[in-house]
């Protein structure tokens, strides 16, 4: 089997290099075994960590593909590229990780508690809280691909985890919402890209950075453009203030499609496609339209409550919910589709709707669409976080942009900064964040992004200067060619 | 050697799994403490991958009497009476200082640490996290490093003790680029854990490599029942990469059953009121019985089926092995798991005192380095509590120690050391192949099973290893090389030893000697190794 390897000595380097190396290991290999296999037979002085061997240590982690994996439980495959984590890197695979154990917050008991022996308050339901959050090895693979901590001075996901670990623990006698914020609490964008690196697959998103805002509201800790923005959205049901004639009064509660109806279903605009970027909702629908969709729009819907879950600011939710899930119940909703990544990935995972709820692409491609014509022009898709990583939506995107776009060149994801209230409450961080996405736009030489956030579009049209659009203007495109 | 490379303490320690760090916490009471780490505190033991749990009465319907009967009976007596009386004394209240720390052990509805049953107990006596109790156990003693005062020093390894006379005072350290340095203290704890990796499968870390037995027998300490090496019964087989790695014995605990490849519950013949609950050397023993005379699987191992059980208590009580075989495409809800012994526990080690005093002056040691304490068989659950209870002791006794270390000897030993790493690098054997090499024939010579002729070639086989003159062609490799030649020497100890025990006892087997006594009335006691001295004792004269 070859593999490469990434070697760096810095005494002697100045550049990482990538070495390819020729070995025999067993069929099933696991990372590790090839790296022992260079280290046994080629180079002795190969630097890589590892010691349990079990995926119990995290000592091992490193990335394989770009993708932090524990080398100790990942199979490895022939012409595999091995780096370091991406952290300060000290030689070959050997990543830094002293300043991040440094970091890591432990547990103050007080003075008196060692003596007395009795469960300190300590239940079985608090344990069964504090379980999930426990399982950490102390990789650092959600630090080395955490877009915020390499934007910020964010202390990184795992720190989130252990703070919220420590908040919920009545043992604890220290102040963990103070010390989350001043390690970079409102700093995470809320990308989950942690919870897919992370190999015991902590959510630190939702039951650690989510839950500790939510403790920061409650002492009025929250961001003041955060707070701003949840007294509007209490005012108006809107997180944007209307400015144009909004979405939903522009077009009819019922939209029949064009020929047979193959299907019927109720839309959920949210609010950037009502109120900020309104054409490709109205897009949207005219490629429903086309495809023999008879869409359902009610007119009493309101915000999905996003930005207040994201930032903490739960008090206005429940309304929020209870509004949305009666208004599309009145509408007899069965099926209801999102086009705003946010919104779908909210009412999927924060919502018990007694609907269903799918992604306009997810549906389409379920459905069958009608092949549009050909656009030319060079396209690159962005995968918002919260439809990848929120709803697990990735290939039916692709399929809708392929079938559209005259030369489709994809790119890896990455968070564009703009999610999780960072983009409004840290546009400094959300700016570099997206700054290292735009370097990747750039070097797919796309002339235009294509994305299903309207977040996602605002932001990377800001970050990158490109035309961003989103699949169904596209499509229509194609559509009326 | 520059004086960037000197450092000073009250107390070294030396390792960084449950044992050492417990240690490192405790003597940072007493004066300046630093801990030194081979790998990265807290990751590199085998601590933090022990699963399935910490043993200690808790309950008024069990005793200290039965904890103290079931460790010397498990032990097959061969333990020291006044460490066990001590390890089952002292448990119930380091785990609750565990607990006070933040640990998140399982609890029961009445919010009560929750107990499992193991093998060889009269009594549910195995407080849990899960099937990751190392791990919990760890990441709480972590907090608590990280909230004291101790100086921390990973990936350092120390190749020699430091003394005069008799008096340890400190370590020669060699660090990650090769880099040799000093500390001295006033005493030294060593904590280095087992040495599993002598063996080709083993459930141990890859830092199992007994460093402490080889720098503790080089300074002249004592250390007894090197051949008493634990096989755990239930390792994984398949596939291949995956060999040795740990089956928790809480799955046994939990109710699973052991078939062989013709559907027969085997333990029926080998301990049949006690089952697939038996003690770990029967349960080994009977597994490699089964494979030997043809009812085995495709790849030399049993069933070990827990398909019975309702999946929720699988996914709760047994995540990690859940997740570890999913990874390989077995799903433990619906299919059986193939296992086979591998190595696991070191019995033996230094010989040590209840107060963790070892037979140095100013050297004490701590958990699975040290001998006695588990006899000739641990009973699972008794390691983790090890760890605690004399991790504490040496910890403390560490720290009593008076303020009287040599602060600036060792220029001979500094000498030795690198006169000895410049001849590495004109040496012809690579380590690791040295290594392998050794690994093999440990597995294939000083298994479950042993015979004087198989252990007459091991030991020429390793002193032929011995022989060879290792080979290194940087300073990075120094600690590689170090650590083979510890490897090679107690490999020949458990060889030694294996010898000398002309019986049958706990964990160690010797197929070509009659045994015509029971453990409880064996005339033997432990057998001993220090430098030019080795033998066995016989009970009621001490050697």
């Amino acid at each position: 089997m070859k593999v490469r390897v990434s070697r760096l000595d810095p005494a002697a380097d100045t550049f990482p290099h990538t070495e390819e190396y020729e070995v025999w290991v067993d069929e099933e290999a696991i990372v590790l075994n090839v790296l022992d296999a260079v280290h046994d037979t080629i180079d002795p002085t190969l630097g890589y960590r590892y010691c349990c061997r079990a995926g119990q240590c995290g000592s091992c982690a490193v990335r394989v593909n770009g993708e932090p994996v524990l080398a100790c439980m990942e199979e490895i495959h022939d012409g595999d590229l091995i780096e370091p984590l991406e952290l300060p890197r000290i030689r070959d695979l050997i990543a830094d990780i002293a300043p991040m154990m440094a970091q890591v917050a432990w547990l103050n008991p007080g003075t008196a508690a060692a003596e007395c022996g009795c469960n300190a308050g300590v239940t079985y339901e608090t344990l069964g809280e504090i379980k999930p959050l426990r399982d950490c090895i102390e990789c650092y693979s959600c630090i080395s691909s955490c877009p915020a901590f390499a934007a910020s001075e964010y202390a990184g996901p795992t720190n989130m985890r252990q703070e919220q670990r420590l908040n919920l623990d009545p043992r604890d006698m220290g102040d963990r919402i103070d010390e989350a914020i001043c390690k970079g609490l409102f700093a995470c964008t809320t990308c989950h890209k942690c919870v897919e690196v992370c190999p015991k697959g902590i959510e630190i998103p939702k039951k650690a950075v989510e839950k500790l805002r939510a403790a920061a509201a409650k002492r009025g800790l929250s961001l003041p453009v955060h707070r701003a923005l949840a007294k509007l959205i209490e005012e108006t049901g809107r997180s944007i203030e209307q400015t144009e004639t909004p979405f939903l009064e522009r077009v009819p509660e019922v939209v029949e499609p064009e020929g047979d109806i193959r299907a019927t279903v109720s839309f959920f605009a949210g609010c950037m496609f009502n109120g900020r970027v309104i054409q490709p909702a109205l897009d949207a629908i005219e490629v429903l339209r086309k495809n023999g969709i008879r869409v359902i729009i009610p007119k009493d819907q309101v915000c999905c409550g996003s930005p207040l879950i994201r930032t903490g600011l739960l008090e206005f939710v429940p309304e929020l919910q209870k509004r949305n899930i009666d208004a599309f119940l009145r509408a007899g909703a069965d099926t209801v589709l999102t086009m705003c990544a946010g919104c779908g990935a909210t009412l999927k995972n924060d919502y018990s709707t007694p609907f269903h709820v799918a992604d306009i692409t997810e549906f389409l491609a379920a459905i069958g669409f009608i092949p549009p014509k050909k656009v030319t022009g060079v396209y690159t898709y962005h995968d918002p976080c919260h439809l990848l990583r929120g709803q697990g939506i990735c290939k039916q995107p692709r399929e809708l942009l392929q079938s559209v776009a005259e030369t489709f060149v994809d790119m890896p994801a990455r968070c564009c900064g703009a999610g999780g209230g960072v983009k409004s409450g840290r546009p400094e961080e959300a700016a570099t964040i997206g700054a290292v996405r735009a370097e990747m736009v750039k070097k797919t030489g796309a002339d235009c992004i294509v994305t299903i956030c309207p977040f996602c579009e605002f932001h990377l049209h800001q970050v990158t200067g490109l035309p961003v659009k989103n699949i169904a203007t596209l499509m229509l495109e194609g559509y009326q060619k | 050697m520059s004086n960037e490379y000197r450092s000073d303490c009250h107390v070294l320690v030396i390792g960084s799994g449950g044992a050492g760090i417990r240690a490192a916490v405790e003597a940072s009471a007493f004066g300046g403490t630093i801990i030194v780490s081979k790998t990265i505190s807290g990751k590199g033991g085998c601590t933090v991958m022990a699963e399935g749990g910490y043993n200690a009465v808790l309950r008024s319907a069990d005793s200290i009497t039965a904890h103290y009967e079931d460790t010397m009976k498990g032990g097959a007596f061969l333990n020291d009476p006044s460490l066990v009386e001590v390890l089952t004394r002292e448990a119930p209240g380091r785990i609750l200082d565990l607990f006070a720390w933040g640990a998140v052990f399982d609890l029961t509805c009445e919010n009560e640490i929750a107990q499992r049953p193991f093998g060889g107990q009269q009594f549910p006596r195995t407080c849990y996290a899960g099937d990751h109790t190392g791990h919990e156990l760890v990441m709480t003693l972590l907090e608590r490093l990280r909230g004291s005062p101790v100086d921390i020093r990973d990936e350092l390894t120390v190749i020699e003790l430091l003394k005069e006379g008799n008096e340890i005072f400190g370590a020669i350290t060699c660090d990650r680029e090769g880099e040799l340095g000093v500390i001295t203290a006033d005493a030294v704890v060593l904590a280095t854990g087992g040495a599993g990796q002598v063996f080709d499968t083993t459930t141990n870390s890859a830092a199992g490599t007994g460093d402490g037995y080889a720098l503790g027998y080089r300074a002249g300490a004592e250390l007894i029942d090197m051949e008493q090496v634990q096989f755990h019964p239930t390792g994984a087989v398949y596939p291949y990469s995956t060999r040795g790695r740990l089956i928790t014995e809480a799955v046994r605990g939990e109710g699973g059953v052991l078939r062989n490849a013709n559907g027969e519950r085997f333990m029926e013949k080998y301990d049949p009121a006690r089952m697939e609950l038996s003690t770990r050397d029967v349960v080994a023993r009977a597994i490699v019985t089964e494979v030997l005379e043809g009812r085995g699987t495709d790849h030399g191992g049993v069933w070990l089926d827990v398909t019975h059980l309702s999946q929720e208590l699988i996914e709760t009580h047994l995540p990690v092995m859940l997740e570890q075989f999913l990874q390989f495409g077995v799903d433990i809800r619906i299919q059986p798991m193939e296992v086979a012994p591998t190595a696991h526990h070191f019995m033996g080690g230094l010989r040590i005192t209840p107060e963790a005093h070892t037979t140095l002056p100013h050297l004490y040691a701590c958990g699975e380095v040290t001998g006695g304490v588990h006899g000739g068989n641990r009973i699972g659950g008794n390691a983790l509590a090890d760890t605690q209870v004399f991790g504490r002791q040496a910890g403390i006794s560490a720290g009593k120690m008076e303020r009287t270390a040599k602060r600036n000897g060792a220029a001979d030993q500094i000498f030795a050391a690198e006169e000895k790493i410049a001849k590495f690098y004109e040496g012809t054997a690579a380590p690791a192949k040295v290594r392998k090499a050794m690994k093999a024939v440990m597995w294939n010579n000083v298994g479950i099973f042993r015979n004087k002729l198989d252990l007459l070639t091991a030991e020429r086989e390793i002193a032929k290893l011995q022989a060879m003159p290792l080979a290194i062609s940087s300073p990075r490799e120094i600690a590689d090389a170090v650590v083979t030649e510890n490897m090679l020497l107690v490999a020949s100890l458990v060889i030694d030893g294996a010898l000398l025990r002309r019986e049958s006892r706990g964990a160690h087997t010797r197929i070509d000697i009659k045994t015509p006594w029971t453990s409880e009335i064996s005339p033997f006691g432990h057998t001993f190794f220090s430098t030019g001295r080795a033998g066995i004792e016989i009970r009621g004269e001490r050697l």
